[in-house]
């Protein structure tokens, strides 16, 4: 197998779980607006819950993902490892976007304010600042030895810099409604609502890894073209 | 050791007679620090707000902003012909060079601050004296936070079309834990309390520098070339 | 049962989530189709 087929079965099976994804999305749709009670005092603004928690899920584990990669990368210099990590990294752009909007759109009704200062916000906004960043970095270097040794350093930096926002703004305050779901007695959230939570969590992720298959596919597919063209320039 | 710290100083010293004999970036990053002191005085409603309540702020971020016209300077004297080059040929670490960096930096940024808090305190009016030792405490700390990860950043965007851009969107989040610890401790000194209040960010400034210091340095001999 | 009146916001989110999760896919299809 060439590594051209090699990435051109990532791209088919990324596209593969993605459409099936989308679909699985959709019945999320249907079951969250549709089959899951309204919640009694928030009201229908409670199920963006079930859409801006895995999404925001989805984005954090996109820059872990990033920021381990980086990490790999700097350790075994396999240029593969870079092309994965600025595939996450964009993904986790991607769901940044419906996390850094949704949230908002939930506390203007939940909280009364559109945005809050709190320890997660602004550890998530910065991550978000930093993961654009991060991409425009990759964009403004063009050797790709020095774009995959800078960018893992600034995933890295990035990685180890979130702790410290997150402690700074506990330092400051916070607000942010406590985890309802990992509590040890029992779930606070009622059983169906539960489930169509637990369901968007794992569409969510499973979408992620379709993105970042098909995002990595199209990295792969880049270097190799950029290769063949440095091949027939010379 | 010693042998890593003389390299240091030698590629320090270089950095701050190369800066000496020109001054182009400390006299435009001092013109700059006064310039934002005396806009932000003005960046107020003043019947309803204080100078003394925007004054920590104000220090910090003319602070920040100063030492970032200068960090870009640092590597961008050895890209011009190739000087980087040079530097690693010589048979020493690679760490000497970041060491070096920083340090040139440190003086750098210390010299913009010692001659900003004087007209800070011109200029705000604030009962800054009898509070000083604790003052140069929290401007240490903060500052060598800042330009530990500054002189990291800017040894990589250099090497970038648009580096004056690319470094303050890649180092103002990392600015984050450090500015708003010292704006903190700042407002406390100012206000006359006892610095054991603000314990908890002295710790988180400090943390800061230690991490940061040590992950720069490794992080730094792998932006080189092989 | 009365619920406080926010079904607005509701769609507002469940619609911007669908656009910006579509419009990402559609952007990785064309990029990949493109590349091939």
């Amino acid at each position: 197998m060439t590594p051209r087929d090699r990435a051109l079965t990532f791209a088919r099976r990324g596209t593969l779980l993605t459409g099936a994804m989308l679909v699985a999305l959709a019945g999320v749709y249907v079951r969250a607006l549709m089959f899951t009670p309204i919640e009694r005092f928030q009201g229908p603004a409670q199920k963006i819950f079930y859409v801006h928690a895995p999404a925001a899920w989805s984005a954090l584990l996109a820059f872990a993902v990033t920021g381990i990669l980086s990490i790999l990368y700097l350790w075994l210099r396999d240029r593969r490892l870079d092309v994965a990590a600025a595939a996450s990294a964009e993904v986790g752009v991607a769901f940044s976007m419906v996390m850094l909007t949704t949230g908002p759109i939930w506390g203007k009704p939940i909280w009364g304010t559109w945005w809050t200062w709190d320890a997660r916000l602004t550890s998530t906004l910065f991550i978000f600042l930093l993961f654009v960043g991060y991409m425009v970095l990759r964009g403004a270097l063009t050797d790709p030895e020095v774009r995959a040794r800078y960018s893992a350093v600034i995933g890295i930096m990035g990685l180890v810099l979130v702790p410290f926002i997150h402690f700074t703004v506990f330092l400051f305050r916070t607000l942010h409604p406590d985890p309802v779901l990992m509590k040890p007695e029992k779930p606070s959230l009622p059983g169906d609502m539960l489930l169509t939570l637990l369901v968007s969590f794992g569409v969510f992720t499973l979408l992620y890894v379709g993105f970042l298959t098909q995002r990595y596919a199209l990295g792969l597919l880049r270097e190799l073209r950029d290769e063949e063209m440095a091949h027939a320039v010379s | 050791m010693a042998d890593l710290l003389r390299a240091a100083a030698a590629i320090a010293l270089k950095d701050l007679a190369v800066e000496w004999r020109t001054k182009t970036a400390l006299v435009s990053s001092l013109a700059f620090a006064v310039l934002v002191l005396a806009v932000l005085f003005f960046a107020r409603d003043p019947t309803a707000v204080g100078a003394v309540d925007v004054a920590p702020g104000a220090l910090w971020v003319t602070f920040t902003f100063a030492a970032m016209i200068g960090l870009n300077r640092a590597f961008l004297m050895e890209r011009d012909n190739r000087a980087l080059d040079g530097i690693l040929l010589a048979p020493i670490p690679r760490t000497a060079l970041f060491l070096g960096k920083v340090a040139a930096n440190l003086v750098f940024v210390a010299a913009v601050e010692v001659v900003s808090v004087p007209l800070f305190v011109l200029f705000y009016d604030v009962p800054l004296w009898r509070r000083l030792p604790e003052l140069t405490l929290v401007i240490g700390t903060a500052t060598f936070a800042f330009v530990v990860v500054g002189t990291l950043l800017s040894s990589m965007v250099v090497r970038t079309r648009f580096s004056e851009l690319m470094l303050p969107l890649l180092l103002l989040p990392f600015l984050v834990p450090p500015v708003v610890g010292a704006v903190q401790v700042t407002a406390r000194v100012l206000a006359g309390r006892p610095l054991s209040e603000a314990l908890g960010w002295l710790r988180l400034l400090l943390a800061f520098d230690i991490v940061f210091f040590v992950l720069s340095t490794i992080l730094f001999t792998a932006t080189l070339d092989e | 049962m009365q619920y406080p009146d926010n079904g607005a916001f509701m769609v507002a989110a469940y619609v911007i989530t669908a656009v910006v999760v579509v419009a990402y896919a559609v952007s990785l299809f064309v990029r990949l189709r493109n590349v091939k």
